[in-house]
Formats: structure tokens, C-alpha cells, sequence
């Protein structure tokens, strides 16, 4: 059971004074400065799902403007612009944050059993970084001046020459503004899952939710840089006069498809990995049974974005490679399927071998597996060079990659949306529009994605503004477009569950489902410090370990481990979890926002071509950085 | 009393040595991006260097390379001198440093513009690729470079458990900077090859 | 057009994949294949689809199995070192997860990239007897036939049951060239010349379209492939070679003077005449094409006219300027061009 409410009077006098320690400031100040994980987690959440309405928004218009042949709902520079923004959107501007900073920001030092990410003000500047970002490439789609070569941006399309607006400057400067949050983000993550954790979590005792989010991190630590090369390296050609893409002078177009998927495959993973994260802590609560095979999944969610670096060119296989380089890749495709289905067969057997209970989150994961299994068939027909030549560039892989990025990122997302509800509002959700929601969703998808398989087939290539009839291609068209219209209602059923259970659910508890991990051992939603008492961990599921629960209560009544003196933190060896120090967190900082802002600055000043201003402003920026240091933690 | 036995001496790494190490790993595989690059770029090109550029000259950045790498010495002095407490030592470690380090940098400042006067780095995709290289890992310097600085104007006011680990933060970054100096440079020389 | 197995196929895809499929036999439809290329990539699809549909079996089989268990008791119980089932489940993962994953990939492999791939392949020089080049244009295809004068656009006639080299390039940004019924695809990439081999076996007329987005008008930029019997395929050939006839009437001889002194001949070129233009098509034979704007109008003297009337109408953003002529130069224009057979 959890800790809720102090056993003494003198726990209940520490547990006043962690809480003036750890107490953020009142009102809009208070949320510009704070370092507070949750708060973050909670300002990424926010944003990100805003950015999902726009990413999704586009998507809709484009759907009504395929729902019949010959349409002219938009016009041909407004679809390119839609897809190209409906792509970077939900790629760059809501899975990922989503399901890193918001997701991972708010339960990964819950699940650790820390009171805070290892960084804070590191983690505060990412969002800020973030939603800078965001706006920044934004702007372009109201200015009417968005990216519009698609999300991955082929040269020379791309280039001066055949696109001079600054269309794509935007596209660079955006893409590589986002991939510092998203560097910040994985860094912090990395160190914060090595050095945070509650003494005793050695590795093999960290919830598996922590493995997926440490394979993601790394995935974007050494995938991120290929891109921001890339984009570099496009937007020096762009304007500059470099020659990295010109074929005509030693340059190269396939230059800039090799470093692009050096990013882009290794990308999908980490857009799903931390989505398995979240199955993995789904279901061990609504099975009431440890996952079947912890070790060879934890080694399976950190194997698939390895394997995942070595697959980029089947990308690439209608460009005319060389059989034997080709063959190459196909092999390493195959290899990736295997920590794939690894995993997903140990979900299965847990549904199996435990006591299913299918609340909303376990269907949104069973239709997950669902989604992600044909999603994963149709990607291992892409081990199939011959084939993959045939459909690449037409609607089967916009199926292909629609049921893995929806069907396997975004299921979770909901399903986690749902699950840790309780945990964040303090409220449980209605179950029965919980359910409907999720079926409607169910439906809505594969009414959406399903026919994209077949419509590819019969020839209908990515990216068309509009199509002739005459092809057999108008009917699965309007479906699609039906099955778009219904998800949107499903998800609107969904946010407007949860909107009207925060007002008005019934009072959830610290722990509605006898869930797994550390976050049910403190109150809803959890104080400020997380924990009064830094948990006694003994093994990955931590909640679920009587002995040690009773042992933190102990604690409580006692006033041990409570590090009630300061901003305090243990930090642990990165393997076996030995307590190593005990640290001086930092509290609230200005100087986050203030650096993004200043960083905003410099984008904006290369995108108008004042390379002055932007050098000054980048001056600025360290300065920032240096008044950010002055605010040392008390020895 | 918090009821943690805390180790007396330090175990393990500080946090701020593993943000450093993120950060390199980060820069490390950048740069691993613009080495493929180059090879990339190298192996689809007959003639390297390409239209009528002069091969790198060897010996004069070499000389300069040993230079820099030399003050690996002082910071990891410094280093070690921080860990034990000896502010005046490392201090002057430091300073040590930073001296050849801002020599290193206003030379190839100057070489560099000098260069660009011979070929231009619109000239091809050599030049685009030598330029970028170069220009990054003199970027990266300069950033080196203002650490120190910083760091001395921190150690002005003694020592503080955050400065001594800044300063082993530092010292790593410097260390992985002259690894990828003769990284950059050994690849901008191996088109003499 | 190998219609009852067409139609098992069609039938089988129906069955399975549950939702009606309209259009097979379509004309850009890679599941009705008309060359021995095409028809070994769709025989993999439908066993690869074939083996899918067991495996989402098998998973959705296993969530059932688990529905059917729902609510078992035991929910709620201490779950601390409860681990039911759990030697069977370790079992079931590697031999589910890994052993029948690595039996069926290695065997997918070894069929589609040892042996299905060398049907696809670029064929060597010596092994076709034409060569065509193909040469993408935002948003047309320019199609000539080296060692032949003749050169025409977003149309392309390869003789029947001969194996045809064909060599794409780009004038401008990566296209892609793509006939699914008679082989898989192969991009245009700046400095560089790609190959794929067309072999149809019959004649007919088959749909391609660029696969790769080249920017505005990506969706107009469609060909049609004719495959002709040889001997028609050589008559098409000799008159394609032939440079323009005199205009035939005193309108068409006005539309000549008009094209030729006019903007038109700035971006299109007519072979025997003075006209030399390359940014737009070859017109020395446009009259014999079947469409206008790559697949976007017909060409039909009304269509033609509207086209260079209005052609940022239908295909808005393309290279050609709406031509704003009066009648009676637009009806010697169009005359002049109707001539050219």
C-alpha cells in the first residue's frame, strides 16, 4: 500500500518541510522557472497535444481532399505543404516529445524512485527549446511558406534551384532547433537512468518502461546527429554556395537519402520503443502477473534500436544500388524483426498466463499488439528487395508505416493517457466511454489504414495531390477518408472522458489498480518531492514487494531516508545501484526560458540571412549559459 | 541525519562527468558524420582533391595538431590537482592551457581565412566538405577555449564541490576535443594519399 | 488477359482481406501482372500475404485465448514471486518469438533476395536487343531511342515479348519510373543513369506513373506504355524517325508560321523545322500521342486547344504559359499541330 498520509506527528512535520523545500513558486512564474519533472512533463503534454490536433487537422484535410478523384479542396502547393507538415508535425512535434517528455518526463524519476531528473534545468530548457521549435516551424505554415518537399526533404528537390522560397530553411533551421531538445531530452534521460535511481534499483531491478525509454534515448543521442548534418549541410548549400548535394559539381543527391535514413530508420524505433515502455507497464497491472521473459525483453527493447542503426538503405532500394549492398540491408532488416517479435510474444503469453482484466489501457495495448503485429508483417514483406521495389513510394508503405507509428506509438500513447490518469488528476476516468472510445479509435484506424494496402497495390503512389477515377482506386479512398473522420470522433470521445473525469471522476487513490512500480507507492497526483521517503527497491516490481513497502512506512514513522534538508537526491553507481552521494539538486532557474528565447533569436536571424545578428545573438546565448552557472547548489 | 551511509570519498563518476560525456558523444558521432561524409564523397570522385585544388599542406598543421594536443597534459593535471584540493595548482594548470590553446586558435583563425583566399568553399564539394570540417573542429576549440576562461573566472573565488566537478567535466571535453582534432585532421590529410 | 487466374486471385484477396477489392486487372495494378518480372513479384506478395495472415492469426488467436480467460480468479492476490505459468510462457516466447521468426525470415530471404531478386535486376547489356532512355522532366517523361532520331514524350512503345533495356535519367529532381504490371520501379538520380528491363508479354496499353514526389504536378506525371507486336512497333518507329511533313492545308501551313515565329518554338522542338526548344516536349509527332500534360487531358483537337488556352488550369504550376491566342490563330495553331502524325 501507499504512502498517503504520515503515521507520526513527526513524520507529518518532515513531510511540511520537504514540502516548503521542494514547493514550486505561485502562479505564471512558477511555471516559467520551474525544474520540476512533473511540471514538465505536464507544459510537454500540453504542447504536444495541441501539436497533434494541427498534425492531425492536415491530416484530415488531406484525406477530404483524396476522398474522391479530381477534387480541388486544396491546392496542389497547400497539399504539398499539408503532408510535408502532417509528417514533421507527428513525428518531430508530438510522438516524440510525447512520449519522452511527456511520458518520460513525468513517470521516469516515479518509476526510478527519484525526486528529479538528474538535470533540471537542463530538462526545463529542453521544453523551452521544444516548444520555441515548434512555433518556429509553425510560423512558416501561416506565412504560407511551410516545407514542402515532405518530411524526408529529398535534394535536389530541395534545393535552391527547384524550391527557392524559404520554404525549406525552415525545414533545416526547424528540424535542427527540435533535435537540440530532443538531445537534451535523451541525454538527460541517459544519465538520470544511470546515476537517479533509488538505491538498491541495480539494473536488473529497473521496471522495463526505463529500458525502453534509456534504448530510445540512446537511438536519438547517435541518430540525431546524421540529421542535423544533413540539414546543415542542405541549408550551407542552400545558402552558402556548397556543393554537398550538386551532382554537377563532385556532390551527391543520394548523399543527403543515406545520412537522412542513417536518422530515419533508427527514428521509427524510437518512436515505438518508449511505446513499448508503456505496454510493458500496463500489462504487468492489468494481468496482475510479472511479464513473461523481463531479461529477453529488456535486452530485446535495447537490441531493436541497435539493430536498427544498420538497416537505413532499404530506404533506398529503387536508387539503383548494387545488388550485393542491397542484399546486405535486407539481412540486417531481418535481423530487427526478431527482438520484435520477441516481445511481442512475451506481451501475448503475460495476456495468457495471467488475469487479464480488459480495462480501457489493457484494450488499447491489446490493439496495439494487434496494429503493430500487421504492421510488422507488411515491414518483414519488405525483406523482400523485389517486392519493396514494387510498393516503395506507394499507399501500401503509407499503410505499412501508418499502423506502426499509429497503430504502435499512438495506441500506447492513449492507452498510457488512460492508465496513468488516476495517477496524474488524482481522479479515476469513466470506464464505459473509456471502452467505447477505444473501439471507435479501434475501428477508425483500420478503416483509415487498412484499404491504403490494397489502393497501393492496385498502383496508387504517395503524395499525389489528387488522382484520375478509373482505377479502382476511388472507393477505398472515400473509406479511408471515413475511417479518418471516425477516429477523430473516437478521439475526441477520449480527451473529453478524461477533460470531464478531472472535474468530475470519483477520487482514484494512490494506487486504483495495484499497479506494478513505484509511482503507486506515493499520492495522487504526487507531491512535489515525489517521495517522502526515498523507496526501498528490491526488485522490478517494486510495488508489489510487501516486505519493502512496510519497510518505507517504517522509515516514515522513523524520519529515515527522507532527505529532508535541502534539495537532496542520492545518486547511485550506473550498475549495481550503490549509493554514491547524496546531491544537491537546483531549484527553479530563469535562465531555461531565457536560453531558448536567445536560441529562437539565432534561428530566426540564419533563417532572414542576418548572420551577424544571429553570431551576436549566439553571444548572447552564452552569456545566458554563464549566468545559468552563477546559481551554484549549497555545499 | 538522513539514514544513508554516504560514502566518504568520491564513488564513481560526478553526474557533470556524464553530461560531458553525453555532450561528446553527441558531437563525436557528428563529427563520425562528417568524416563518412568526406570518404563519402572522396570515394565517388576521381581526382582528390577535386579541379585543380592544392593537396593540404603536411607539415605546419601537424606541428600545430602536437601543439594542441599537448595541453591534454595540463588539464588532466588540472584535473587530478582538483580532486585533491590544490586550487593554485590548478589554477595555474589551467591557465597553462589556455594560453597555447588561444595561440592554437588565432593561428588557424588566420590559416583558415588565408585558405579561403586560395579556394573558396563554393568551389566544390571538397571545399564544402573541407571547409565544414575544419570550421567545426575550430568551432569546438573556441568553445574549449571559453570554458577555461569561465573556469578560471569560477576558481577565482576558491573552490567549490560543483567547481571541482566542472573542472573534471572540462578536462574530459578537452581531452575529447583533441581526439577529434586528430581525428579532422588526419582526414583532411589523407587526401595527400 | 489471363483472366481465370485473375480472377482467383481476385477472389482470394477478397476472402482475405475481407474488404471487396474493385478494379483488378486495373491498369496500373501490380497485382495483375503481364511480365514474368511483374508476375514473380506478385506470386511472392501472395504467398508473403498468405504466410501474414497465419501470423496475425496466431497473435490475434492468443489475445482471444487471453479474452476468453478474462476475469479468471486469482486478480488482486499478491502477485510477489506468483509467476504462473511461467516456464511454459519462456518456452513459448523463444519458440514463437525467435526460433519460427528466424525459420521463416531466413527462408523469405533466401527465396526473394538469392533468387526472386535476379528476375528484377538490371539486365546486362548483351541480353536485350533495344534500348530505350527515358528522361524525367517536371512533370514529363521524355522517351528516346538511341540510334533512332526518334524522340516523343510520357509515351513509350517497346516491342512485345522482347526483353528492353531501359535507361532513365533526370533533367531536373529524382523521378521515379514505374509500369507495376510489367516491373517494379527504379528512381531518376541526378548524375547518374539507373536500368530496368521491360518484357511484356502481350500487347496492350499499360499505366505508369512517377513514383517518387518531384514537387507540384507529381500526380501528373503519368505515362502510358504501349506494347506493340514487332512489326507494328518498327512501322511506329520508322514514323516517329521521320522529320515533320509540309502542313497539309493553308490553315495548318498559317499554324506552322505561327508556331515557328511565336513563343511556342522557344520550348518545344519540331525536328525538320527551325524549332529547337527543350524545355517542353518534342512535338514532331504530338498528334500521335494519346494524351496531353503527361496523362492529363486527351488529346483531342478540343482538349488540345483547351490546353494551350488553359493548361495552368489543368495542371497548375507546369512549365507552359497560358497561350492567350484569338480564334482563328488558335484554330491555325491547332490545325498545324493535329498534322503532326
Amino acid at each position: 500500500m501507499a504512502i498517503a498520509t504520515p503515521p507520526t506527528p513527526a513524520a507529518a512535520e518532515r513531510m511540511e518541510r520537504l514540502e516548503q523545500i521542494w514547493e514550486s513558486r505561485p502562479g505564471i512564474l512558477g511555471w516559467l522557472t520551474t525544474t520540476d519533472h512533473k511540471r514538465i512533463g505536464l507544459l510537454y503534454f500540453w504542447t504536444t497535444l495541441a501539436l497533434f490536433g494541427a498534425g492531425g487537422a492536415e491530416a484530415l484535410l488531406i484525406r477530404t481532399q483524396l476522398a474522391q478523384p479530381n477534387q480541388h479542396v486544396v491546392s496542389p502547393q497547400t497539399f504539398d505543404e499539408l503532408f510535408s507538415m502532417h509528417g514533421i508535425t507527428m513525428i518531430f512535434f508530438f510522438i516524440i516529445p510525447m512520449t519522452t517528455g511527456a511520458f518520460g518526463n513525468y513517470l521516469l524519476p516515479l518509476l526510478l524512485g527519484a525526486r528529479d531528473m538528474a538535470f533540471p534545468r537542463m530538462n526545463a530548457l529542453s521544453y523551452w527549446i521544444f516548444l520555441a521549435s515548434a512555433i518556429f516551424i509553425y510560423t512558416s505554415l501561416f506565412i504560407g511558406k511551410a516545407p514542402n518537399a515532405g518530411w524526408f526533404n529529398y535534394v535536389p528537390l530541395a534545393s535552391k534551384q527547384f524550391n527557392p522560397g524559404h520554404n525549406i530553411d525552415f525545414y533545416c533551421l526547424g528540424i535542427i532547433f527540435n533535435s537540440i531538445a530532443s538531445t537534451l531530452t535523451a541525454g538527460q534521460f541517459i544519465v538520470t537512468i544511470f546515476k537517479s535511481r533509488a538505491p538498491g534499483m541495480s539494473l536488473n531491478r529497473m521496471p522495463l518502461f526505463c529500458f525502453a525509454m534509456l534504448a530510445a534515448s540512446f537511438g536519438l543521442l547517435f541518430a540525431l546527429p546524421a540529421l542535423s548534418a544533413d540539414t546543415t549541410f542542405l541549408f550551407l548549400d542552400r545558402n552558402v554556395g556548397t556543393h554537398f548535394f550538386d551532382a554537377s559539381h563532385g556532390g551527391s543527391a543520394l548523399l543527403w537519402q543515406h545520412l537522412f535514413w542513417i536518422f530515419g530508420h533508427p527514428e521509427v524505433y524510437i518512436l515505438i520503443v518508449p511505446a513499448f515502455g508503456i505496454a510493458t507497464s500496463i500489462i504487468p497491472a492489468f494481468t496482475q502477473r510479472r511479464l513473461v521473459a523481463f531479461p529477453l525483453v529488456a535486452v530485446a527493447e535495447l537490441l531493436v534500436v541497435f539493430v536498427g542503426f544498420g538497416v537505413w538503405a532499404h530506404h533506398m532500394y529503387a536508387v539503383g544500388m548494387t545488388t550485393i549492398s542491397m542484399i546486405f540491408f535486407a539481412a540486417a532488416t531481418a535481423m530487427v524483426v526478431i527482438p520484435s517479435t520477441i516481445q511481442v510474444f512475451a506481451w501475448c503469453m503475460s495476456f495468457i498466463t495471467g488475469f487479464a482484466r480488459f480495462k480501457t489501457p489493457l484494450l488499447f495495448i491489446a490493439g496495439f499488439i494487434f496494429m503493430f503485429v500487421t504492421g510488422g508483417l507488411t515491414g518483414i514483406m519488405f525483406v523482400a528487395i523485389p517486392f519493396d521495389q514494387q510498393v516503395t513510394d506507394t499507399y501500401f508503405i503509407v499503410a505499412h508505416f501508418h499502423y506502426i507509428i499509429f497503430g504502435a506509438a499512438v495506441f500506447p500513447i492513449f492507452g498510457g493517457m488512460y492508465y496513468w490518469f488516476p495517477k496524474v488528476t488524482g481522479k479515476l476516468y469513466f470506464e464505459r466511454p473509456g471502452q467505447i472510445s477505444f473501439w471507435i479509435i479501434f475501428v477508425g484506424t483500420n478503416l483509415l489504414f487498412f484499404p491504403m494496402h490494397i489502393v497501393g497495390l492496385l498502383g496508387m503512389t504517395r503524395r499525389v495531390s489528387t488522382y484520375p477515377s478509373g482505377l479502382g482506386w476511388t472507393a477505398y479512398n472515400l473509406a479511408e477518408t471515413i475511417g479518418g473522420f471516425v477516429t477523430l470522433a473516437g478521439i475526441l470521445l477520449l480527451l473529453g472522458n478524461l477533460f470531464v473525469s478531472y472535474f468530475r471522476g470519483p477520487p482514484a487513490g494512490p494506487d486504483p489498480w495495484h499497479g506494478p512500480t513505484l509511482e503507486w507507492t506515493t499520492s495522487s497526483p504526487p507531491p512535489e518531492y515525489d517521495f517522502a521517503v526515498i523507496p526501498r527497491v528490491t526488485s522490478a516490481y517494486a510495488n508489489w514487494d510487501p516486505v519493502d513497502r512496510e519497510a518505507d512506512r517504517l522509515n516514515l514513522a522513523d524520519g529515515l531516508l527522507m532527505l529532508e534538508h535541502g534539495h537532496e537526491q542520492p545518486t547511485v553507481t550506473p550498475v549495481d545501484g550503490r549509493l554514491a552521494e547524496i546531491a544537491q539538486m537546483p531549484h527553479e532557474s530563469p535562465w531555461p526560458p531565457v536560453l531558448a528565447l536567445a536560441l529562437a533569436l539565432v534561428f530566426t536571424m540564419l533563417l532572414i540571412g542576418l548572420y551577424g545578428v544571429a553570431g551576436i545573438m549566439g553571444l548572447v546565448c552564452l552569456l545566458a549559459l554563464a549566468g545559468w552557472h552563477s546559481q551554484e547548489p549549497p555545499e | 541525519m538522513s539514514g544513508y551511509s554516504v560514502p566518504q570519498s568520491q564513488v564513481g563518476r560526478p553526474t557533470a562527468w556524464w553530461g560531458m560525456t553525453i555532450l561528446i558523444a553527441s558531437e563525436a558521432t557528428l563529427f563520425g558524420t562528417f568524416i563518412g561524409t568526406y570518404y563519402y564523397l572522396r570515394f565517388k570522385t576521381p581526382t582528390w582533391p577535386p579541379g585543380g585544388i592544392p593537396e593540404p599542406k603536411l607539415v605546419v598543421p601537424l606541428v600545430m595538431l602536437a601543439v594542441l594536443v599537448s595541453t591534454t597534459v595540463p588539464m588532466r593535471l588540472a584535473a587530478t590537482a582538483a580532486r585533491t584540493g590544490r586550487l593554485a595548482a590548478t589554477r595555474l594548470l589551467i591557465a597553462v592551457a589556455l594560453v597555447v590553446q588561444s595561440g592554437y586558435f588565432a593561428y588557424e583563425v588566420h590559416d583558415f581565412s588565408d585558405q579561403l583566399h586560395r579556394f573558396d568553399i563554393t568551389r566544390n564539394a571538397y571545399s564544402s566538405i573541407y571547409y565544414t570540417l575544419l570550421g567545426a573542429d575550430h568551432a569546438h576549440v573556441l568553445l574549449g577555449v571559453l570554458f577555461n576562461l569561465w573556469l578560471l573566472g569560477k576558481l577565482a573565488r576558491g573552490f567549490t564541490r560543483y567547481r571541482i566537478h566542472a573542472v573534471q567535466a572540462i578536462a574530459w571535453y578537452w581531452l575529447a576535443v583533441n581526439v577529434l582534432t586528430i581525428a579532422v585532421i588526419g582526414t583532411l590529410l589523407s587526401a595527400r594519399a | 488477359m489471363n483472366a481465370p487466374r485473375e480472377d482467383r486471385r481476385c477472389l482470394a484477396f477478397l476472402v482475405l482481406a475481407v474488404v471487396p477489392l474493385a478494379g483488378c486487372g486495373g491498369s496500373q495494378n501490380a497485382l495483375a501482372p503481364e511480365s514474368h518480372q511483374a508476375r514473380d513479384i506478385a506470386t511472392l506478395f501472395w504467398w508473403m500475404m498468405g504466410g501474414a495472415w497465419v501470423g496475425l492469426g496466431l497473435v490475434v488467436g492468443l489475445l482471444l485465448w487471453s479474452w476468453k480467460r478474462r476475469n479468471r480468479r486469482g486478480f488482486g492476490r499478491d502477485v510477489e514471486g506468483d509467476k504462473p505459468g511461467e516456464k511454459r510462457s519462456w518456452y513459448a516466447v523463444v519458440v514463437l518469438g525467435i526460433v519460427m521468426p528466424i525459420a521463416v525470415i531466413s527462408t523469405l530471404f533466401v527465396v526473394s533476395d538469392l533468387f526472386v531478386i535476379k528476375t528484377t535486376q538490371a539486365p546486362a547489356s548483351t541480353t536485350t536487343k533495344l534500348t530505350v532512355q527515358v528522361i524525367g522532366h517536371q512533370w514529363w517523361w521524355e522517351v528516346r531511342y538511341p540510334g533512332t532520331t526518334a524522340v516523343t514524350a510520357n509515351e513509350l512503345h517497346i516491342p512485345a515479348r522482347t526483353p528492353v533495356r531501359v535507361e532513365v535519367k533526370t533533367a531536373d529532381v529524382i523521378h521515379s519510373f514505374w509500369v507495376p504490371e510489367l516491373n517494379r520501379k527504379i528512381d531518376t538520380i541526378p548524375g547518374r543513369s539507373n536500368v530496368v528491363e521491360l518484357d511484356a508479354d502481350q500487347v496492350g496499353r499499360y499505366r505508369g506513373q512517377c513514383a517518387e514526389f518531384c514537387g507540384l504536378q507529381h500526380a501528373h506525371m503519368a505515362m502510358y506504355v504501349f506494347v506493340d507486336e514487332p512489326s507494328a512497333f518498327r512501322r511506329w518507329l520508322a514514323q516517329q524517325e521521320k522529320p515533320v511533313e509540309a502542313p497539309s492545308s493553308a490553315l495548318a501551313e498559317r499554324g506552322a508560321r505561327l508556331f515557328l515565329d511565336g513563343p511556342c518554338s522557344s520550348c518545344h522542338a519540331i525536328r525538320g523545322t527551325d524549332a529547337d526548344g527543350y524545355v517542353g516536349p518534342d512535338l514532331t509527332h504530338v498528334a500521335s500521342r494519346a494524351t496531353l500534360g503527361a496523362l492529363t487531358v486527351s488529346n483531342t483537337p478540343d482538349d488540345l486547344r483547351q490546353w494551350i488556352l488553359h493548361s495552368q488550369q489543368a495542371k497548375p504550376g507546369n512549365q507552359m504559359p497560358d497561350f492567350n491566342a484569338s480564334g482563328a490563330r488558335l484554330d491555325a495553331l491547332v490545325a498545324f499541330l493535329e498534322g503532326l502524325k
